[in-house]
């Protein structure tokens, strides 16, 4: 690896402003941030809701079966889920050609849908552990509180919504900040599943990085983009990390 | 809670679980039918007679890779337990000045992006003659796991009753013997959920694996890949890869769960 190190200024960033595949990438960054982070956090919020009503042994073979997705390697859902996505044989496409007379989607294949089939398998890897913080959170709910609740009138729902769910904000906030530095750092997944394609439409970040890096050798540029990724997780962070520091 | 609320979450549930339960479904399926089965039929229908050839061929691409990540996940696994035992001990315990300030410091590595340090971490590895290989891998993993596992000691010694370590002091044992004697030895809970923590995410790991090995040192997720991109037409020999790959960790967890589960919890509160 041969590299100047003289300086260039803001010469590598330029090339980013230029490339006309990081505004593709940012923008599915920022599409995983907005559809990706709510949609497990809202799943994880009603399947540990759910969970909690139904209790028992119930409760807890469920949520190790709901969180299981999570303990397993990228590679591993990335294949599942370009099985569970193939155009012909999938069981996606079985499912609904059988709901829907016959409908088929090309999950995988047309670039508009690809990163949407991509969120909503990162939503079914993720919300288990957003289910299993927010169970964590229901059960330090002192059940005083609950019950007093319930003698005021209080429906299920209401009790939920009311009571419980207010209450499961730093939960909630916990699991933003790991959702969102992984939303900002998502690769193996896509590299495996998709590898940017069709086209660029599934490009991130970090893949951009890695292609324009390793596979184009094109190192100064890859550092640049390491650098863009590096200081907006900086940026995420850090007051998170200094504020539960401070509350110690 | 009434039981019409039991009942109506009691079926929500069945569907969610079904939705989890499918992807597996369809790679123990995949992974059982012979060639013209797998093109014949969907994969939510069982395998009419099912067959291991395809966990044979896969196992034969998958095993060098597997002994791989086996070996530098066990050796990463140690060294990063270990520092993090001491590190947890010493931020805990000891504190001395600015300790918060280096706590913070090194939590911060948690978050770190793994593609921020790639092309550095080339470097520097090629200059220790480290880059592709099976200890190169182990070293790397050990560092990028000391934060976590720093975390996970400090949190759990954070709660031990100090008055357990006063006795020791009183006594006039020094730090290193209050470790050694003391803390040591009641710390066996934190070692099993970080070393089953540590050994799931290194064996997991992609993107380490395929910017510092090659070829032959590849560990299993890089070959893993490499066989889902290449020899697109074989499903079945390709869902069997996936499950020989990923059973170490489903075996794991079915085994130690309440500790992973432990794991994800301290990781994710106080971050």
């Amino acid at each position: 690896m041969i590299i100047s190190y003289e300086f260039a200024g803001l010469q590598q960033y330029e090339k980013a402003v230029k490339d006309p595949v990081f505004y593709v990438a940012l923008r599915n960054n920022m599409l995983l941030i907005s559809l990706f982070i709510p949609g497990s956090i809202c799943l994880g919020l009603v399947i540990a809701m759910l969970l909690d009503i139904v209790g028992g042994k119930v409760e807890s073979a469920l949520r190790a079966l709901f969180l299981l997705p999570f303990s397993l390697s990228f590679v591993v859902t990335a294949a599942m889920w370009a099985w569970m996505y193939n155009y012909t044989f999938g069981v996606a496409n079985t499912l609904l050609s059988l709901l829907f007379r016959g409908l088929r989607v090309n999950w995988l294949g047309d670039p508009n849908i690809a990163i949407l089939s991509i969120i909503l398998a990162l939503v079914w890897q993720f919300s288990g552990y957003t289910a299993l913080l927010f169970s964590a959170g229901i059960k330090s709910i002192p059940a005083e509180q609950l019950e007093a609740a319930k003698v005021d009138g209080a429906s299920t729902l209401q009790v939920y919504l009311h009571v419980i769910v207010p209450q499961l904000k730093p939960w909630v906030l916990s699991a933003f900040v790991v959702l969102m530095v992984f939303a900002l750092k998502a690769f193996d997944f896509i590299y495996v599943l998709t590898n940017g394609g069709p086209g660029v439409s599934t490009y991130v970040l970090a893949l951009l990085m890695y292609r324009r890096a390793f596979f184009e050798t094109d190192f100064p540029y890859g550092a640049a983009l390491a650098t863009i990724l590096l200081s907006v997780v900086v940026a995420v962070v850090v007051p998170y990390l200094v504020s539960s520091v401070r509350r110690r | 809670m009434t039981n019409l609320a039991k009942a109506i979450a009691g079926a929500f549930l069945a569907l969610f679980a079904l939705s989890w339960l499918l992807p597996f479904w369809s790679v123990i399926t995949t992974a059982l039918k012979d060639e013209i089965e797998v093109r014949t039929t969907v994969p939510i229908v069982p395998p009419s007679n099912p067959t291991f050839v395809p966990f044979v061929k896969a196992f034969d691409s998958l095993k060098t890779g597997l002994a791989n990540s086996l070996t530098f996940t066990l050796l990463a696994t140690i060294f990063s337990t270990l520092i993090g035992s001491v590190n947890g001990y010493v931020l805990s315990r000891v504190k001395f000045k600015h300790s918060d300030v280096i706590f913070l410091m090194l939590s911060f590595g948690i978050f770190i992006p793994y593609h921020a340090v790639a092309i550095p971490l080339i470097m520097v590895t090629s200059r220790l003659g480290l880059f592709n290989s099976i200890l190169g891998m182990a070293l790397v993993h050990s560092i990028y796991g000391i934060p976590i596992c720093t975390l996970f000691f400090r949190s759990y010694l954070d709660e031990l009753p100090s008055s357990i370590l006063d006795a020791a002091r009183v006594d006039g044992a020094d730090d290193l013997t209050i470790y050694a004697r003391v803390v040591l030895p009641l710390s066996w809970p934190a070692f099993i959920v970080t070393a089953v923590f540590q050994f799931t995410s290194i064996w997991n790991d992609f993107l380490f694996g395929v910017i510092l090995t090659k070829g032959e040192n590849q560990p299993a997720s890089v070959v893993l890949a490499n066989l889902l991109g290449t020899t697109s037409a074989e499903w079945n020999v390709q869902m069997a890869g996936t499950f020989l790959y990923a059973l170490p960790v489903i075996a794991f967890y079915l085994l130690l769960s309440k500790y992973l589960i432990r794991g994800y919890l301290a990781g994710a509160v106080r971050g």
